[in-house]
């Protein structure tokens, strides 16, 4: 059953740099799993805790946030802060039952489509490697028949 | 001598020479029950009273007692620990230093880091630490272990935000756990909100909390917010050698990287 298992992750990407590097992998003709859902964001300075926390409620296997290098944020010290951030996040989910391996931070310029690609193609193959997320606890929404549904 | 009642000639003192309008400490309440007391009038000093049962940490009254633009000054009982949140909220701005008199109380094998006036010796006898223990054993466990153990914890919580109430550091206007349009975080009771609300909490107090425990004291169900906060801030003296309210500084999460940090 373990090799049925496609892992969902969520990935916050930067705009300036990370957004337009899945671009650029694509433009190249990189490969990169689909099992990235990509969430664009102004900075990954702009990634609370608060919507880290919520993807892995929604039912995230793994969380990547992929922000602009240092010294390149185009506000300047945005990813400083994520870089101070998400260990400290990692640390606390960590404690509250989370394998550390599902949630990443990395850095990724809008030239980089292989760098973006080799990441994403790591981290879904580590998270496939950690199985489902026991995070949910949400109550599952019960299946829906639909009216005259699809053939 | 007691320590009380060296309390409370000092409160008589401070508020007969009118130094300060109002003396917060602690007295005796009904039921024997401990409780935080505004002495406003020289001849209440009586009611101030210090024993082993004044847990809260009453720097959580500073704020609203010294808004921007009122001038009168507050003297403030504090334990070690709640001298320590003194520090922090000097850092972030929240009132001046000139309009407070810090009474420390030395106790727990400690000195206060901020006093004006120091009460007590400080008990040399070692403080045991029970924490550090209970870190160790969760840390030992396996993550789906941990997971059940902190769901048990936080299944009690009936959201009652007691333990953000005795917070010093918990002063938004608006928490943003108890917005009914805060997009990512619910203010329901499901088991996943009220775990992202302790979590979320936590993070919030990254290099912010002094570990004075007020809100695990005031929790009624009895959850171990106290380890939450002291892995933090356990994170947070390893990763940037920061121990919150040492000095008046900001936590280092909220500044970004120095040189040798890049």
């Amino acid at each position: 059953m373990t090799d049925l298992f496609e892992p969902k992750i969520v990935g916050f990407l930067c705009t300036w740099c990370s957004y337009t590097g899945a671009d650029t992998a694509g433009i190249s003709r990189f490969k990169s799993p689909w099992n990235l859902r990509a969430v664009r964001v102004p900075c990954s300075g702009r990634v609370a805790p608060e919507l880290i926390m919520r993807a892995f409620g929604e039912g995230a296997d793994g969380v990547l946030v992929l922000g602009c290098h240092i010294g390149e944020c185009h506000y300047d010290s945005g990813n400083h802060r994520t870089a101070k951030r998400l260990p400290i996040l990692q640390t606390l989910m960590t404690f509250a039952g989370l394998e550390p391996e599902r949630l990443r931070l990395d850095w990724v310029s809008a030239s980089e489509g292989e760098r973006f690609a080799r990441i994403v193609t790591e981290f879904t193959e580590d998270v496939r490697a950690l199985g489902p997320c026991g995070w949910r606890q949400k109550t599952p929404l019960p299946d829906v028949e639909l009216v005259g549904g699809a053939q | 001598m007691t320590l009380a009642t060296d309390l409370q000639d000092l409160a008589y003192d401070l508020l007969d020479s009118g130094q300060v309008s109002v003396v917060i400490g602690y007295e005796v309440g009904p039921h024997n029950r401990v409780r935080p007391a505004f002495v406003r009038d020289k001849d209440g000093v009586d009611r101030l009273t210090w024993n082993e049962d004044c847990h809260h940490n009453l720097t959580v009254y500073l704020r609203e007692h010294l808004r921007p633009g009122d001038t009168d000054r507050v003297a403030v009982v504090t334990k070690p620990a709640d001298s320590r949140a003194i520090n922090v909220l000097l850092a972030e701005n929240a009132f001046s230093r000139d309009r407070l008199h810090v009474i420390g109380i030395a106790c727990d094998g400690e000195t206060p880091v901020v006093h004006d006036t120091l009460l007590g010796e400080p008990d040399t006898s070692p403080v045991s630490d029970p924490l550090t223990d209970e870190l160790a054993r969760l840390d030992e466990l396996s993550p789906a272990a941990r997971l059940d153990y902190w769901l048990n914890q936080f299944d009690r919580c009936i959201r009652c935000y007691a333990c953000r109430q005795a917070c010093p550091m918990c002063s938004c206007p608006t928490c943003l756990y108890e917005r009914d349009d805060s997009l990512w975080v619910g203010m329901g009771t499901g088991l996943d909100e009220k775990r992202a609300f302790h979590l979320g909490r936590a993070f919030h107090l990254a290099g912010r909390c002094v570990d004075c425990n007020a809100c695990e004291e005031a929790c009624p169900v009895d959850i171990p917010i106290g380890l939450l906060n002291r892995k933090i801030a356990d994170e947070m003296a390893q990763s940037f050698g920061h121990r919150a309210g040492l000095k008046p500084v900001l936590s280092p999460i909220t500044t970004i990287l120095s040189q040798e940090e890049g």
